[in-house]
């Protein structure tokens, strides 16, 4: 398994240097640069927006701005935020606890749903409950999350006054007391439910094919032959073969994790490494842009590998080497 | 079995259905229009200033966290300033300067000699002497810094030698005493006072961090100061700050105990001030008809300083020399922009499109500026069709083939091809929609063309051949000088208007030897060069627009006029 896993990252550089020229140039290809856009005559001049083209290197030709970014890259040097003013890296650091929470929390709540839901399913497949569980998994996923998210302010936050309407921590709240606490959870709740409630359709229709299939496997016949009870057979038996495929989603949410919720953050005001994204894509900034992508790139492939492993440990007759 | 799945499912639809209408129906019926207050206009609530409360200030798009009069680079950072840092002069409403911290005398408009007042405190204790102000321009002059400031620092003598690493201080700073500053220029100039850089910054604190680490400091990010009635007690970055009363605040009292600052996004406006969630914020046109029927807010309009046109391409610019190298002979005839003008019924297209929160206007001055031309001395193009036909008809512009649209006097087709920049908002492209068919409807074939924001100021910059009408917008500052945006030597003058007799005004008009510092005698120069442009119209003037501020009704105290809104020490909230 070593072997394998080594020789996996070692197979990830060259993917990871194309992944990063296909970023540059995409990036460069973007009309107008960080510079560019709706010019305020009040706060700058032509001289200026020249000399901080020339100051960034923007007139350098693409292969050697290339160059310049990657070298930094490798060497742990991101660059510095054209928009921000500060290191690439502060600014990712800055927004990846946010991040984290958010999608931690939702893929809490994709899990417990999609588990309750699956279970149910595939036990009593094709019954009325069933198809309400299809009915409800399909139209969430079919909602765009923004819409979703909208509605669910409206509702939850103007309406019932449940949950705040954006944010992701009551400003008055002391730095670490028990409310601080509490006032994070209260922010993350409702964007979490709004992302995690809206994903659950793919790992409710696994687990529960899967249960049906498995049901009507031989093993399965002859517990019920022994005198298993039904609800051991399901609870035991089944749902341990059937985890299988869904723990190989765990590596692909990997990446999704660290991804946060472009639209879903931005409407929430929360601000995460999605909203990060969205922002540095609208006002140019490449150091912080090609960063993230490349960032997610990585931990992309990087889920794979733990899919592809992961599914060893937990499946004995997959072997790796 | 089927059969129940299927009604299960149409069930579900309908309950989705019926939250789709619950709430749609809260924005659509706010047809009904009004401007309410026009100019500065009073708070809210109305009595006497109460002491103590929170109010809760929102901002529909998040800072960028340069929390430095130096530094920041977007408005939003700006409004965040402004909330626990002043300058040291002020603008009245008609935009001229008045003394804040620091009162000057003049003789020449070149020395400029400056006084401060005693005992004003920055939000850590230190005293503000002219040392904090000699340390701002310096910062903004020195070689490191990545703000866009130079401009407002490079007419003091000596400042250029200083960026060019030629001289160790800028010579035309002579500090007096701690009060006391001289400031010489390096030639005697009208704007000299409004264009010179008026925020001083704490010496104290950022005196030891490289020019060039400022901007990423904590000073700067996380923990600013100011002189300002408020001070930061907390950032966190993005969504929210907090700000409460500093108690040793120079200029008198100051109502409120706490200022939160909250980030939210634009579809949460409405409901948050619905809400009481928040308690003043500024709005977009789009969200007007939305709030003005909530009964807890308020909606006070103020002039603001941005104006909307479309252009013409006249010629090309070669940035290199800053000369208009070529003329396109497309749109030279002046009938023809004229009678473009009068095929538009401009206030039809704000009423649409800027909800009414837009007035119409024939110059490239805002009105409230002191050098606005009065309406009685323009041509006012009011929508007129029929003029427009037969200004066309005179001017050669007729259909010679018959298909409906007319050619040019030479007889071949005619396509006005306006460009209009394109971003998410859908109402971009009806709006330029509308446009092209006022051009229509007087028989002027009409194209439209979207283009990406960016790309599309890249292409209107450089004279792209594609572009050939162009939608824009500019806004202009307290320095009523249009020349940046109009000469026929500067890159923003985007039509590329080329007429030496409309420059020679504006250069007149900054000419310390014709003008003196006789502000009637400039008024007189800009008016005439006004009445110049008007006619010619190298752009359309659509209009321009109001700023807009929706009020909670507990909030006081709060006036805005033409130079913003006043100092938020005497903003108070009444429980």
């Amino acid at each position: 398994m070593l072997k394998y896993s080594i020789r996996r990252l070692l197979g990830m550089i060259p993917m990871l240097i194309l992944i990063s020229i296909v970023v540059f140039s995409l990036a460069k290809l973007m009309p107008g640069d960080s510079l560019s856009g709706e010019i305020d005559p009040l706060n700058t001049n032509p001289e200026y927006i020249a000399e901080m083209r020339e100051k960034l290197g923007y007139n350098d030709p693409l292969p050697i701005q290339y160059f310049n970014w990657i070298t930094g890259f490798i060497q742990g040097d991101f660059g510095k935020s054209t928009r921000f003013k500060i290191p690439v890296f502060d600014l990712i650091m800055e927004k990846v606890p946010n991040t984290l929470l958010l999608g931690v929390t939702a893929l809490i709540i994709t899990y417990i749903m999609a588990f309750i839901m699956g279970m149910y399913s595939g036990r009593r497949p094709y019954t009325l409950g069933d198809n309400a569980i299809a009915g409800f998994n399909y139209v969430m996923l079919a909602i765009p999350s923004f819409v979703a998210a909208v509605f669910a302010i409206y509702i939850f936050a103007f309406q019932l006054n449940w949950f705040p309407f954006a944010g992701s921590v009551d400003i008055l709240t002391e730095q670490g007391s028990f409310e601080y606490y509490v006032s994070r959870m209260h922010h993350v709740l409702l964007p979490a439910i709004v992302l995690g409630a809206m994903s659950t359709a793919s790992y409710t229709q696994f687990l529960r094919n899967d249960i049906i299939e498995n049901s009507r496997k031989d093993f399965v016949r002859t517990a019920r032959a022994k005198g298993t009870p039904m609800k051991k057979i399901y609870n035991v038996h089944i749902l341990r073969n059937s985890i299988i495929p869904l723990v190989t989603f765990l590596g692909f949410d990997f990446a999704a994790l660290i991804g946060g919720a472009i639209i879903t953050e931005t409407i929430f005001t929360y601000p995460g490494i999605g909203q990060l994204f969205l922002e540095s894509v609208t006002s140019r900034d490449y150091p912080t842009l090609m960063a993230l992508t490349m960032l997610l790139s990585f931990l992309t492939l990087f889920g794979n590998l733990l899919a592809d492993i992961l599914y060893g440990v937990v499946d004995p007759r997959i072997r790796l080497d | 079995m089927k059969k129940k799945s299927l009604l299960w499912l149409f069930a579900l639809v309908l309950i989705v259905s019926a939250f789709l209408a619950a709430c749609g129906g809260g924005s659509d019926d706010a047809s009904e229009s009004g401007s309410e207050g026009e100019g500065s206009s009073e708070g809210a609530a109305d009595g006497e200033p109460q002491k103590g409360g929170t109010l809760v200030y929102g901002l529909d798009a998040p800072p960028e966290g340069l929390y430095s009069s130096a530094f920041y680079g977007i408005a939003t950072d700006f409004e965040v300033i402004e909330l626990f840092d002043e300058a040291l002069i002020n603008y009245n409403e008609n935009l001229e300067p008045e003394p804040n911290v620091a009162s000057w005398e003049t003789e020449d408009n070149k020395v400029f000699n400056f006084t401060f007042e005693e005992g004003v405190k920055w939000h850590n204790g230190e005293e503000l002497t002219v040392n904090d102000w000699v340390f701002a321009l310096e910062t903004i002059a020195d070689p490191d810094y990545d703000g866009p400031r130079y401009t407002n620092v490079q007419t003091i003598e000596g400042a250029e030698a200083y960026r060019n690493g030629d001289a160790d201080s800028i010579s035309g700073i002579e500090v007096v005493s701690d009060y006391e500053i001289n400031i010489t220029f390096d030639e005697a100039r009208v704007n000299n006072l409004t264009n010179l850089w008026a925020y001083p910054m704490p010496e104290s604190v950022l005196g030891d961090v490289p020019v060039a680490e400022m901007s990423a400091s904590e000073w700067v990010r996380s923990t600013p100061i100011g002189i300002g009635p408020f001070k930061v007690d907390k950032i966190v970055p993005g969504e929210s700050v907090e700000f409460s009363k500093f108690d040793e605040y120079w200029n008198g009292d100051v109502n409120l105990d706490k200022i939160v600052l909250r980030v939210i996004d634009n579809s949460s406006v409405v409901g948050a001030l619905q809400n009481n969630d928040i308690d003043m914020i500024s709005l977009q046109p789009v969200s007007g008809p939305e709030v003005e029927p909530l009964e807890n807010v308020e909606i006070v309009t103020y002039p603001g300083l941005t104006y909307y046109y479309v252009g013409f391409k006249l010629g090309k610019f070669d940035n290199e020399s800053q000369t208009i190298t070529e003329e396109l002979p497309k749109y030279q005839s002046k009938e023809l922009r004229q009678a473009m003008m009068y095929a538009l019924n401009r206030q039809e297209w704000v009423d649409a499109f800027f909800f009414g929160y837009a007035d119409v206007v024939n110059k490239p001055v805002p009105s409230s500026h002191w050098n606005a031309a009065d309406d009685s001395e323009l041509i006012q193009y009011e929508y007129d069709p029929e003029k427009s036909k037969q200004m066309l008809d005179e001017a050669g512009y007729v259909d010679t083939n018959d298909d409906g649209f007319r050619e040019d006097p030479n007889g071949d087709e005619f396509v006005v091809k306006f460009s209009h920049y394109a971003t998410g908002n859908p109402t971009f492209e009806s709006r330029a929609q509308a446009i092209a068919q006022y051009f229509e409807a007087v028989g002027l074939r009409s194209e439209v063309e979207m283009v990406e924001v960016n790309l599309y100021y890249d292409m209107v910059e450089k004279d792209d051949a594609s572009i050939e009408t162009f939608f824009g917008g500019w806004g202009t500052g307290t320095d009523p000088d249009p020349s940046g945006l109009w000469k026929a030597d500067q890159l923003w003058n985007y039509p590329r208007y080329n007429n030496p007799e409309a420059d020679q005004l504006l250069d007149d008009a900054l000419d310390i030897e014709i003008v003196g510092t006789d502000q009637e005698k400039r008024k007189e120069l800009y008016v005439e060069w006004q009445k110049i442009v008007n006619e010619d119209l190298p752009m359309l003037y659509i209009a321009e627009l109001e700023e807009i501020m929706a009020l909670n009704n507990r909030v006081g105290g709060v006036e805005y006029d033409v130079s913003g809104q006043n100092s938020p020490a005497e903003w108070f909230v009444t429980e």
